[in-house]
């Protein structure tokens, strides 16, 4: 179409043969006359042959340095502005365009090339919106009918007239839409994390503190399944994150310490502290986690041990990931079959850590 | 009978909820705005008010911001859909008492609306009375079995705290932030100390126990 008409043929420009033979025309020229200055002044043979070869150095330098200039103009530093650029959006940021080198009657192959990208980056971006659109507004919707369905469950379990079978049915219902809801919640909470112009609330609080009132939340579950938790969270521990969205962690991972471990098992959690971070480590004595489910288990959707399907909706880990990405922290998890599983996680203590080492 | 007066346009939820207070022995009156919450307290009493924030009208915010006006202590819960930070500061800034974020589990609602009306009771009388002890926040003393124990100021407020929560489980920290002063550098281990000598003191009641849970916190069990 008209662009392509329009690419310049790059393969002998007439403007660069010219420049081309008229500088090795001058070249040449000089290095007659040298050779007819020498030869006046009736030099040595052996200086005449060092000045000339000092000469030809010269040139070849010259030329190299002239030719590297127009290299790294031309190609490498658009190269090298498409390759932060790709980066950028390979990161998440859609908001990326970059102009083309040339103006429109003089594009080449590399400014299409750039015009494509831009497309890209567009069409990317718009997707993007329609999803998380897409979401904010479908899960009300999905929200509102839902609750109709858990409220009606509950007041019907209120009924005094109902068989034990009917109120079976009843629990069946009620505990189904729970977890329903629980899986349109987390999808809306990965999904807010996922774009990126969230910004993080930092505030300076207990760290230890808020994974004691996490645990204090599990006690009934604990106490039922008689399950030994000791913890060394004796002191006040401050750092600067998001509250609420650490919270998220601790939650996710006892709750999955208490899914997985078996009556009578034990969870124990222990700090370490450093400089600029904290490693927090909780481990449970529970089933344990194969090779292949360590690889995959902060993938979205993913469940390992499907005996415990039921409980869960496999976001769980995926949305810790991603808070703990957020916030230049890590996760890692250490696990063995039938003895247990550790996860760590690593936290900056103050806030412009992850803004030093991000940059 | 209490009355509990829920406001709510969402008409399902309204009637569903008032139905589910009045199962449990509650006496509940549902309005769908504003406007007619304020025709219902005008004529009677209410000991705990329910409300959605996002009504046609005037809103929730200004529900409460209103009623708190003319009334202090009357606890307030919000039922919303939102469940972003600052609508929770916004509306606990306005005095309310409780936020629950839709869809409500019915469930909840109860025990929180039976924590919130035992709390204002408690509150209003200032007194605690569990088996053989009574409390009495204005005159700090703590009568066991009618024989008076000697109790210092900080010793009471946080007995009288776990008692107010009782079955609540609250963290070292949380204590130490509540009665002791804001620049403490006192290690968390001075809570144990206390709780060791009102354990001490209290041994002679009979209606509760202070457990300790997981060794990271107390709490008063009836």
């Amino acid at each position: 179409m008209n662009q392509k008409d329009k690419i310049r043929q790059s393969h002998l420009p007439v403007r660069y043969f010219g420049i081309t033979f008229l500088v090795m025309l001058l070249v040449a020229g000089v290095h007659a006359g040298l050779i007819l200055l020498l030869t006046m002044l009736e030099l040595w043979s052996g200086v005449t042959a060092a000045i000339i070869i000092i000469y030809w150095i010269m040139m070849a330098a010259l030329f190299v340095l002239i030719t590297n200039k127009q290299m790294v103009k031309y190609y490498e530093t658009p190269m090298k502005e498409l390759a932060k650029a790709t980066n950028a959006v390979a990161k998440g940021d859609f908001s990326v365009y970059m102009p083309p080198i040339h103006t429109a009657d003089k594009l080449d192959y590399l400014d299409v090339m750039i015009m494509d990208f831009n497309k890209m980056v567009e069409e990317l971006g718009s997707i993007e919106t329609l999803k998380t659109d897409f979401f904010s507004n479908v899960s009300h919707e999905i929200k509102t009918p839902l609750a109709v369905i858990s409220n009606y469950a509950q007041l019907l379990l209120r009924q005094d007239n109902l068989t034990e079978e009917e109120k079976d049915y009843v629990k069946n219902i009620l505990s189904a839409s729970k977890k329903l809801t629980e899986l349109i919640t987390n999808i809306l909470k990965i999904n807010k994390l996922e774009k990126q112009n969230i910004n993080p609330e930092i505030v300076r609080f207990d760290v230890n503190e808020q994974i004691c009132n996490c645990i204090f939340q599990f006690e009934e579950k604990l106490t039922q399944k008689e399950i030994e938790l000791t913890a060394e969270l004796d002191e006040r521990l401050f750092i600067e994150a998001d509250a609420s969205l650490l919270e998220l962690v601790w939650n996710n991972l006892l709750s999955n310490a208490v899914k997985f471990t078996d009556q009578g098992g034990t969870i124990d959690i222990k700090e370490e502290i450093s400089e600029d971070t904290v490693t927090i480590m909780i481990s449970d004595s529970g089933c344990g986690m194969s090779e292949e489910t360590m690889q995959h288990v902060f993938d979205k959707f993913y469940q390992g041990d499907t005996s415990h399907a039921m409980e869960g909706n496999g976001l769980g880990m995926a949305l810790v990931f991603r808070i703990l990405q957020m916030f230049g922290g890590e996760i890692s998890v250490k696990s063995e079959l039938s003895c247990g599983t550790t996860f760590s996680i690593v936290l900056p203590k103050y806030y412009d850590y992850i803004k030093r080492k991000k940059s | 009978m209490i009355h509990i007066l829920v406001v709510e346009d969402d008409e399902n939820l309204n009637k569903t909820a008032c139905s589910f207070l009045r199962s449990s022995g509650f006496d509940a009156v549902g309005c769908l705005s504003t406007e007619e919450a304020y025709d219902a307290m005008y004529n009677n009493l209410f000991e705990l008010i329910i409300s959605d924030i996002m009504m046609p009208g005037i809103d929730g915010f200004e529900f409460a911001e209103s009623v708190r006006k003319v009334n202090k202590t009357v606890p307030i819960l919000f039922m919303s859909a939102r469940d972003d930070l600052p609508s929770k500061q916004k509306g606990f800034q306005l005095g309310i008492d409780d936020y629950m974020v839709k869809p409500i589990d019915f469930e909840e609602l109860l025990l929180r609306v039976r924590a919130l009306l035992r709390r204002a009771n408690v509150e209003m009388e200032r007194k605690l009375t569990i088996g053989n002890l009574t409390m009495d926040a204005d005159a700090m003393t703590a009568i066991i079995a009618g024989e008076e124990v000697p109790i210092t100021t900080r010793e009471f407020n946080i007995m009288y705290k776990l008692l107010s929560y009782p079955n609540k489980t609250f963290s070292r920290a949380q204590l130490m932030d509540e009665f002791w002063g804001i620049d403490t550098d006192a290690s968390l281990r001075a809570v144990d100390v206390y709780v060791t000598k009102l354990r001490d003191k209290f041994s002679g009641c009979d209606g509760f126990k202070i457990v300790t849970v997981r060794g990271l916190g107390y709490k008063a069990v009836i």
